[in-house]
C-alpha cells in the first residue's frame, strides 16, 4: 500500500517536473522561432540594412568569431571525450562479459556454481577466474621502471605492479575478448601464443603467463622466456589467523595479448586458472573468485532482469546459516567508477567550455552595443519612412540574429569536420609542433576516436541560438527607445 | 475649391523642462489642398520644424487634431501612424538623411521595403528595382546609382533623398529646409525638380523655409511667429 501512495507521488513529481521543464522549454523555443522569423517575415528593410550593417563593420565578426569558436569547442571537445567514452565501454565491455558475479565464496565448488547459473535461459556462456597479483620479475633483471609521471597515473598503464587473472582459455574465450585479444593483427608472429586454441598450456613443464604486447615489447620479453612471478599468499595457522607468505613461482611467457585498452593490456596478465589454484588455494580444488557471464539477450532491459534473477541464483547456490554470497553485476556497474569518472571529466569540460560560450556572449553584445549607438541617427528616418519602433528594433534584431545564425552554423559545420578529421589534425599538429595532441598508444587505437551525438549537437545549437537571440535583445530594445526625433532635428 | 488633404485644427504643442511646459505651438489652424504649394515661413526657432513634424505624424500634437482626407488620425495606433507615413507622405529634410552603408540606389529602394515582409518583398524584388532606378533617373542621377552618399555632392544627396521621398508614390511632402545647407545655384536646382515633380504628380507641398525669396515662389505663404501663425 505505502509502496504504491510512494510510486504516486514520485509519478506526480515527475510528471509536473516535466510539464513545468517542456513549458519553459516551449516558451524559449516559441521566442526563439519569432525572433527568428524576423529574418524570413520580418520588414524586408530590417534584413536588407542589418546585412549591410554587418557588412560594413569588419568589428562584428569577432562576435560572430566568438560563437564560431564556443560551438566549435563544444562540439570536437565532446565529440573526442563521448569517441574516447565508447572505446571504452566497448572495452569493458568485451573485458567483463554482459555479467560478472564477484566476491564468490573460496568454498562454494564451481560446477554447483556453473550449473546454477546456466539454468537461466538467458544464460549463453560462464567462465570462472581467480585474482591476484604480483611482480613479473626476468631473473637477472631489475623490474620494470616506474610510470613516466602523469602517463600511469591518468591512463592506468606502465607500472611494475600487476594484475594476474586465472582463466580457463577455452571458457574465458566464450565469454570475453579474449580470443580476439590473442589473434590482434597488430601482434608481431614471432610474439603471438604457438598454440591458439590452448596458449595457456604448459611450456617445459613450466606454466605460461600471457603478457600484454605493449610490455612484451618494452621489457624485450619473447615467447619462451623466463619470468619469476613474485607474489604473497595468506597461509591459515593453527589458530585460524591468516600470516602472509612470500611466493615466487617461475613462469614462461606464452605470448602477447593486445585489447582495446592499453591500460588493461599493461597492467594484466593472464595465467591458467589450475596452475593459480594450485599455487594459491591448493585445499580448495574447485574454488573460484570471480565467474564472467555472456548473455544471450544483453539488450539494458533484459540485462537488467537477468543480473537480478542470477543474483537470487547465486545466492542460493551459496546459501550457509539462511545466507547467500557474492554479488552479480552487470559490465555498466561494475565499471559503474571508471565510466563516471570519464563521464565527469567530460562534464567539467561541458562546463568550462559554456563559460568560453559566456564570453562570446559579451563579445557579441558589446560589438552590437557599439553599432547600435553609431546607427541611432538612421532610426530618425526609418521612421518618417514608414517604420514603426517594433520594426526599427528589428533591424537590430536581425543584426544579432544574423550573427548567430552564422556563428553557430559555422561552428557546427567545422566542429563535425575537426571531429571526423581529428587524426588528421593530430598529425599536422605533430608534424608542424612535435605535440601530440592525442596519445594514442593509451587507447591501443589507430585513429582518435569520435563520436558525435545528435542529441549534443542539438543542445549545444539551441544553446549557442538562446544565448546569442538573448543577447541581441538587448541593444535592439535601447535602440527602440530612441527618440526618432532627436536625429531628425539635426545638430 | 475642393477638400483640404492635410488639416490642423487648433493644434498645440508643449515641450517639459522640469516642470515647466513651454509652448511651442499655440493653436496653429492649417489647410493644406491637393496639389498646392504651401510655404511655412518663419525665423529660426518660431516652430517650423515642429509643425512639420507633428503634421506628419512624426510627433504628437499636446492637443488639436490632424486631419487627412477629413479624417483625424493624430490618435490612431503606432502601426497605423506608420503606414500612413509611408503611403502618404514623404520627408525632405535639410541634413539628407541617407544611410550611409548604402548606395544611391539602396537608398531609394529601401523606401520600397518598409511595408513589404521579406516574402512578399520577394515577388515584387524586380519591379522595386526598375521603380528605384526610374526615380533616380528623374532627379538625373541615372549615372549615380551605385555611389554612396560620401561619394555625391551635396545637390546630389539631396537628389537621392528627394527620390527616396517620392518612389512610394506619397500625396504629401513635407520638406524642412531642403536647400538650408546647398549654395544658392543647387538650391535653385533642386527647387526647380522638386516643383517639377509636384506639378506634374499633383502633389501637396508644404516647404518649411526662413529664406522669403524661396517662400514667394510657392501658391501661399504662411507665416510662423512664436508658434503662432502670423496673419
Ligand atoms: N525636444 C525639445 N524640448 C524642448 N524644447 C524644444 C524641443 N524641440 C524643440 N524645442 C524648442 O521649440 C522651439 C521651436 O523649435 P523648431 O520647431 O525646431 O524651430 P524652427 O524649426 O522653426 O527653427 C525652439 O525654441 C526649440 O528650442
Ligand atoms: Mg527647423
Amino acid at each position: 500500500m505505502e509502496e504504491i501512495v510512494h510510486a504516486l507521488l514520485g509519478l506526480q513529481v515527475g510528471l509536473t517536473t516535466a510539464i513545468a521543464l517542456l513549458l519553459v522549454v516551449g516558451l524559449l523555443l516559441f521566442k526563439l522561432l519569432q525572433a527568428g522569423s524576423v529574418l524570413i517575415a520580418g520588414p524586408k528593410y530590417a534584413q536588407f540594412l542589418a546585412i549591410r550593417y554587418l557588412l560594413t563593420r569588419p568589428i562584428n565578426l569577432v562576435g560572430m568569431l566568438g560563437i564560431t569558436v564556443g560551438v566549435w569547442a563544444l562540439v570536437v571537445v565532446v565529440s573526442l571525450f563521448s569517441g574516447v567514452l565508447s572505446v571504452l565501454e566497448g572495452h569493458l565491455h568485451a573485458a567483463t562479459g554482459d555479467c560478472v558475479a564477484t566476491g564468490v565464496p573460496p568454498w562454494a565448488p564451481w560446477p554447483k556454481l556453473d550449473a546454477a547459473l546456466r539454468d537461466d535461459a538467458n544464460v549463453a556462456a560462464t567462465a570462472p577466474r581467480l585474482l591476484h597479483y604480483g611482480l613479473l620479475v626476468r631473473p637477472g633483471h631489475r623490474p620494470p621502471p616506474l610510470p613516466l609521471p602523469g602517463r600511469g597515473a591518468l591512463h592506468g598503464g606502465d607500472q611494475p605492479f600487476l594484475f594476474v587473472l586465472g582463466v580457463d582459455p577455452a571458457a574465458e574465450a566464450e565469454v570475453t575478448g579474449f580470443r580476439q585479444w590473442l589473434h590482434d593483427p597488430a601482434i608481431p608472429p614471432e610474439l603471438r601464443a604457438p598454440d591458439a586454441s590452448n596458449p595457456l598450456a604448459p611450456r617445459d613443464g613450466l606454466p605460461t603467463v600471457l603478457v600484454g604486447l605493449q610490455r612484451m615489447q618494452r621489457e624485450g620479453l619473447r615467447v619462451g622466456d623466463r619470468v619469476v612471478w613474485t607474489t604473497a599468499r595468506l597461509v591459515p595457522d593453527s589458530q585460524g589467523n591468516a600470516t602472509p607468505e612470500k611466493l615466487q613461482v617461475e613462469l614462461v611467457v606464452g605470448g602477447a595479448f593486445k585489447s582495446a585498452h592499453g591500460g588493461f593490456d599493461g597492467n594484466n596478465v593472464f595465467l591458467a586458472l589450475d596452475t593459480m589454484r594450485g599455487q594459491l588455494a591448493a585445499d580448495d580444488a574447485q574454488s573460484v573468485q570471480e565467474i564472467v557471464v555472456r548473455l544471450h539477450d544483453a539488450g539494458d532491459a533484459a540485462l537488467l532482469a537477468t543480473a537480478e534473477r542470477l543474483q537470487r541464483a547465486l545466492h542460493r547456490a551459496t546459501e550457509r546459516m539462511d545466507r547467500g554470497y557474492g554479488t552479480v553485476m552487470t559490465w555498466r556497474e561494475k565499471n559503474a567508477n571508471f565510466l563516471a569518472s570519464v563521464e565527469h571529466q567530460r562534464g567539467l569540460l561541458k562546463i568550462v567550455l559554456i563559460v568560453i560560450m559566456v564570453i562570446a556572449a559579451f563579445l557579441m553584445l558589446a560589438t552590437l552595443s557599439m553599432m547600435v549607438t553609431e546607427k541611432t541617427g538612421d532610426i530618425g528616418i526609418l521612421t518618417a519612412m514608414g517604420g514603426t519602433p517594433r520594426g526599427v528594433t528589428s533591424v537590430f534584431l536581425a543584426c544579432g540574429i544574423v550573427i548567430t545564425l552564422v556563428g553557430t552554423g559555422v561552428g557546427l559545420a567545422t566542429g563535425c569536420l575537426t571531429a571526423v578529421y581529428l587524426e588528421e589534425v593530430r598529425q599536422a599538429v605533430r608534424w608542424a609542433t612535435g605535440v601530440d595532441l592525442f596519445p594514442l598508444d593509451v587507447y591501443n587505437l589507430d585513429r582518435v576516436p569520435y563520436s558525435i551525438e545528435p542529441l549534443w549537437l542539438l543542445q549545444v545549437t539551441l544553446a549557442a541560438l538562446a544565448v546569442g537571440f538573448l543577447v541581441s535583445f538587448l541593444p535592439a530594445r535601447r535602440a527602440s527607445r530612441q527618440d526618432p526625433l532627436v536625429s531628425l532635428r539635426g545638430i | 475649391m475642393s477638400a483640404p488633404v492635410l488639416e490642423a485644427i487648433a493644434v498645440t504643442k508643449d515641450y517639459r523642462l522640469g516642470k515647466q511646459p513651454i509652448p511651442v505651438l499655440r493653436g496653429i489652424d492649417l489647410a493644406v489642398q491637393p496639389g498646392e504649394k504651401l510655404a511655412l515661413l518663419g525665423t529660426s526657432g518660431a516652430g517650423k520644424s515642429t509643425l512639420l513634424h507633428v503634421l506628419g505624424l512624426l510627433d504628437a500634437p499636446t492637443t488639436g487634431e490632424i486631419r487627412y482626407d477629413g479624417e483625424r488620425v493624430d490618435q490612431r495606433s503606432v502601426a497605423e501612424r506608420a503606414r500612413l507615413r509611408h503611403r502618404q507622405i514623404g520627408f525632405v529634410f535639410q541634413f539628407y538623411h541617407l544611410i550611409p552603408e548604402l548606395t544611391a540606389l539602396q537608398n531609394v529602394m529601401l523606401s520600397g521595403m518598409m511595408a513589404t515582409s521579406v516574402l512578399q518583398y520577394w515577388g515584387v524584388r524586380k519591379a522595386a528595382k526598375a521603380a528605384a532606378i526610374a526615380m533616380l533617373e528623374k532627379v538625373g542621377l541615372g549615372h549615380r546609382l551605385h555611389h554612396r552618399p560620401a561619394e555625391l555632392s551635396g545637390g546630389e544627396r539631396q537628389r537621392v533623398a528627394i527620390a527616396r521621398a517620392l518612389v512610394a508614390e506619397p500625396r504629401v511632402i513635407l520638406a524642412d529646409e531642403p536647400t538650408g545647407n546647398l549654395d544658392s545655384q543647387t538650391a535653385n536646382g533642386v527647387v526647380e525638380l522638386m516643383f517639377s515633380i509636384q506639378r506634374e504628380r499633383g502633389l501637396a507641398f508644404v516647404l518649411v523655409t526662413h529664406d522669403e525669396n524661396l517662400a514667394r515662389r510657392c501658391d501661399r505663404i504662411v507665416r510662423l511667429r512664436d508658434g503662432a501663425v502670423v496673419t
